[in-house]
């Protein structure tokens, strides 16, 4: 069966002019304007690298890629540990094991903006639940504004995705549980406890899916924005920004676009790096079985 | 042939508490929101985990009048189930041709599309928000079709040639040979038996184009063709004297997702698995 160029043409066209539009056209023009000064109100020029030499001594931007660098590696780390570890007693399928793979779901399937409201009022100063709970431990009233204040609005942001590991426990539960059995009960034959089945045969069969668990965890926070966005909105000061929500402020509240460009260049080179050096570092490409 | 001892019941103990302890975070929160939504202002106030004194829908109603959530329920209803269509629809058509002929530049052009997935769709905020006023369709429903259409489209690609390249080419080639045109083909013999993978990248999409946001924020702005994720964001000012409706809002736009969910969480959680590891 050879079909004709035209009728290909056809059913590629679309994919490809949604791609255009979409993807390749706004990225041509991020990294061309990156160099160009470009702003609301002033005459486009050549810039030469002035965006990127700003960038670099722009204290917000180094805050930014601190926090960025700081949420991967704690999601890479802290987040798909607490997954795993779930996914790992689930994975027993003891009696409603269904039940708490739902539950760990819920913050994930509701929309992030949804949680954000949720956590807004969690942590909120007057009647939230987090001051709430405190007071009731210590019987006296306990009053904390913990995303306004600069002590606490990190850890407190860090908290809205770091303890939602629903994501990574569903990913590894269904490659634990595709593991096949003889497997295991030969493990168990030969005398491993099951805390060394779980160490030994299972974690090392599952290192490739446990490598995609990382990149999707540390790559979430290279796209997080509506969570800060609607809790404390990067502040006080920029305490809790990062890459995506300073883009979005430097090119729709000061409309500095070329700015904002060369922001999304460094956003979107950070994101390689990372992806590329946890596809190192798990040896993704090979397999062991 | 478990056997039991100290060391199993200290095991099955930590990891009764660990259960417990995820419960309370994921759940917690939930209850205490629904359970707030029947309190007043001032019992919401003075204390956080008194149950409230009566259950009248009060702060539902207030809610519903000060912001129409129905409404924009519908519009997120709207633009999910269009924008899912388009793409799905779009991207298996490529996929297909990619899966099933060979042809000058099909590596590059696979490499291309599948380098997207390395975009943070954040960098792209600026230059899109740029193309939907030069066309003008800022503040459009369409804008909104268009842009999520787009989104996790390499990741679709992936799932979708996947469920191509298994199903036989000799199908096909019988139906050629009986007379169908590549379009009959494609509707009528290829599309019914990708079922699953079209499935799963619908989920998928219909999942993320559900819960988008910043595209929402930037690129609409009147209560017409609001979402309900964006919704949220006017919550906070909307409701800042009245807990009540806040929460009311915040439960009303929350378990729609939540009922779904727990009805079709076999379709979710495979689809979502797929999405991942393909992606």
């Amino acid at each position: 069966m050879k079909p004709k160029k035209t009728t290909l043409a056809a059913f590629l066209l679309p994919c490809i002019l949604l791609f255009l539009l979409i993807y390749l056209v706004p990225l041509v023009l991020v990294a061309v304007s990156s160099f160009a000064n470009w702003r609301i109100g002033q005459p486009l020029s050549f810039a030469g690298l002035s965006n990127y030499v700003q960038a670099f001594h722009d204290k917000n931007v180094r805050a930014a890629v601190g926090h960025t660098l700081l949420w991967v590696i704690a999601q890479a780390t802290i987040h798909v540990f607490l997954g795993t570890l779930l996914a790992f007693i689930l994975a027993k399928k003891f009696r409603g094991w269904k039940v708490f793979r739902t539950v760990c779901m819920l913050p994930n399937v509701i929309s992030t903006a949804a949680l954000a409201m949720i956590l807004l009022n969690v942590f909120k100063t007057d009647g939230g639940l987090v001051n709430g709970l405190i007071s009731l431990l210590t019987g006296s009233k306990f009053e904390w504004n913990w995303y306004f204040n600069s002590s606490t609005a990190l850890p407190a942001v860090t908290l809205g995705w770091l303890l939602y590991p629903g994501m990574i426990t569903i990913l590894m539960l269904a490659a634990i549980t595709s593991i096949p059995n003889d497997l295991l009960e030969a493990a168990r034959i030969d005398g491993a406890t099951s805390l060394q089945i779980n160490l030994r045969v299972i974690l090392p069969m599952v290192r490739n899916t446990l490598g995609t668990s990382v990149i999707v965890a540390a790559t979430s926070m290279l796209k997080e924005f509506e969570l800060i966005y609607l809790t404390t909105n990067g502040g006080p000061g920029n305490a809790t920004l990062n890459l995506p929500l300073y883009i979005y402020k430097t090119a729709f509240t000061e409309n500095n676009y070329s700015y904002s460009n060369a922001m999304s260049v460094l956003l979107i080179l950070l994101g390689v790096l990372i992806v590329y050096a946890i596809n190192r570092l798990f040896r993704m490409e090979e397999s062991d079985y | 042939m478990k056997k039991f001892g100290w060391k199993g019941l200290f095991a099955g103990l930590l990891q009764g508490i660990f259960l417990l302890y995820t419960t309370v975070i994921c759940v917690g929160p939930f209850i205490w929101v629904i359970i707030s939504s029947f309190k007043t202002n001032k019992e919401i106030l003075d204390s956080a985990f008194a149950l409230p004194t009566s259950y009248a829908f009060d702060g539902y109603v207030r809610a519903l009048d000060m912001s129409p959530i129905f409404h924009f329920f519908g519009n997120s209803v709207w633009i999910s189930v269009i924008n899912t269509i388009i793409s799905v629809l779009v991207v298996a058509m490529a996929a297909y041709v990619l899966a099933r002929f060979h042809f000058w530049g099909k590596k590059a052009f696979t490499l291309l599309l599948s380098s997207s997935l390395l975009v943070p769709v954040s960098a792209l905020l600026m230059p899109i928000y740029l193309l939907m006023a030069q066309i003008g369709l800022l503040d459009t429903k369409a804008s909104l079709i268009l842009v999520y259409a787009a989104l996790g489209l390499p990741t679709s690609l992936f799932i979708l040639r996947g469920s191509f390249l298994s199903i036989p080419r000799e199908i096909e080639e019988a139906a050629a040979i009986d007379g169908a045109g590549p379009l009959r083909i494609f509707f009528i013999v290829v599309l019914p038996m990708a079922r699953s993978g079209l499935a799963t990248a619908a989920t998928l999409h219909f999942l993320t184009s559900w819960n988008e946001f910043m595209f929402a924020l930037v690129l609409t702005k009147s209560e017409s063709v609001r979402t309900l994720p964006l919704a949220l964001n006017y919550f906070s000012s909307q409701f800042s004297f009245d807990y009540t409706a806040m929460f009311a809002a915040i439960t009303m736009s929350v378990l729609p997702s939540i009922l779904v969910y727990i009805l079709l969480q076999e379709q979710v959680t495979s689809s979502l698995v797929a999405g991942s590891v393909k992606g």
